[in-house]
């Protein structure tokens, strides 16, 4: 059907030997060139046949999908890469000399106390800690027998989470 | 672990022996038969609430503390770098030498607020500033029935109720009526106690201690062996009893007044969930 058409197209184009001779008249071959156009040049004459979806596809799917593949590993590549934290950078206006003070040098009783200081302390803190350590064990051993006497008597509800609490 | 294995193996002898002894046939059938329906129990369930209102200000800071707090602030100023306030004090304590020594006016201060006149007005202003008293009318008073007492620690909430023949000091309670958990008998003893004008958040449905004792041969009636009471934790959010409530029914005791109203072994037992801040 095409070859059929071709030939008619060609056929149509040659110039019309024998009648209007050897050389056609220009307004008359155009012309007759615009109106076979204007009905041939809708129809792509030298478009290839029309391809089946099915060949290609996998392999442009193929093809996109390694894509996206090497980008993730070059993502990934990159998160690996530590970001710098802000915070760990002294600002520029820090690094100036005449910021810093003149070391000062402590009598010797200041340093005695300071010390003695530190380690009465340290001990008042550890006692804390323990008297703090066994209040909490104080109160959870009340409350995990307050449980287990209600359970005693038979009641579920003191298991179940309080909701109000949650944030 | 030892100790609580032992409590509560010694409390599941005691209660089974409760369900054996009235049937003294028992079989094992009944018994387990009978331990589920809350009539044959003989303990009677109460609702206890520990309202507590949190501090308000911040503890006082004991010698050993301010001495630390100074020292750490020592430490801190010889470690630091100069600030930007004390950098133009050094500028203007140079410039000033300066003018002195050279004695003619250079281009009049850009500044005219020096670092010296800076401090001298924070200084008046801090002098000026009177920040609130820590001990109220309350607590010159000793007045307890007042919430606006001993705005550092924790305050309970205790009531005189009359048990038997006796006026008794203790947590507010009610008694548990079938069909509610015990956390609502706790939160209907705080509407009872003051006509819904206390708010409180409750901390969680599990109780925080627990009491019980036995009643007294003569109380005892067939059934009724005595009483175990749950003690509910809250937090009073808003609210306070109303003038009109009568006084001395109840007070706002610290941990440490306690000791002046409840029982030795009540209090034992209420100690243990109290922390002590």
């Amino acid at each position: 059907m095409a070859a059929a058409a071709l030939g008619a197209a060609w056929r149509a184009l040659r110039p019309a030997s024998g009648l209007l001779g050897p050389r056609p008249t220009q307004p008359r071959d155009a012309r007759r060139r615009a109106s076979l156009l204007s009905f041939w040049g809708f129809v792509p004459m030298r478009a290839e046949p029309l391809r089946k979806k099915k060949k290609v596809d996998p392999e442009k799917d193929q093809a996109a999908k390694e894509r996206l593949q090497k980008r993730i590993r070059r993502l990934e590549k990159a998160t690996q890469e530590l970001i710098p934290v802000e915070e760990f950078i002294t600002p520029v206006k820090f690094l100036n000399q005449a910021r810093q003070r003149p070391p000062v040098q402590l009598p010797f009783e200041e340093s005695e106390r300071s010390a003695l200081l530190l380690k009465k302390w340290s001990l008042y803190k550890q006692r804390e800690h323990e008297l703090e350590r066994a209040a909490i064990a104080s109160l959870l051993e009340a409350q995990r027998e307050a449980v287990r006497e209600l359970e005693l008597t038979l009641h579920a509800e003191a298991n179940k989470r309080d909701p109000g609490l949650f944030p | 672990m030892a100790a609580p294995t032992r409590r509560t193996v010694l409390g599941l002898a005691r209660c089974w022996r409760r369900f054996e002894s009235p049937w003294s046939l028992g079989s094992r059938s009944l018994t387990l038969a009978a331990a589920p329906s809350n009539s044959a129990s003989p303990w009677r369930l109460l609702g206890a609430l520990c309202l507590q209102r949190p501090p308000l200000v911040s503890k006082q800071l004991t010698p050993m503390q301010e001495e630390m707090a100074a020292l750490l602030q020592q430490i801190e100023i010889e470690r630091s770098l100069y600030s930007d306030h004390e950098l133009r004090a050094l500028d203007e304590a140079e410039q000033l030498a300066k003018k002195k020594s050279d004695l003619y006016e250079e281009d009049d201060e850009k500044n005219i607020l020096l670092v010296q006149d800076l401090e001298d007005m924070w200084e008046q202003k801090f002098l000026q500033f009177k920040p609130g008293a820590r001990i109220t009318d309350a607590d010159v008073k000793n007045d307890r029935s007042s919430l606006h007492r001993k705005l550092d620690r924790n305050l309970i909430l205790l009531v005189k109720e009359k048990l038997g023949d006796q006026d008794i000091w203790m947590l507010p309670q009610a008694e548990w009526q079938p069909g509610e958990t015990l956390r609502q008998t706790a939160e209907r003893t705080l509407a009872t106690l003051s006509e819904n004008n206390l708010e409180a958040k409750f901390l969680g449905n599990a109780p925080c201690g627990h009491y019980k004792f036995k009643f007294p041969q003569a109380v005892r009636a067939e059934g009724s062996l005595g009483a175990k009471i749950f003690f509910f934790k809250a937090l009073l959010l808003t609210g306070d009893f109303s003038p009109a409530v009568e006084k001395g029914r109840h007070v706002w005791a610290s941990k440490e007044e306690l000791g002046d109203y409840l029982k030795p072994k009540y209090l034992a037992q209420v100690r243990r969930f109290l922390l002590d801040l």
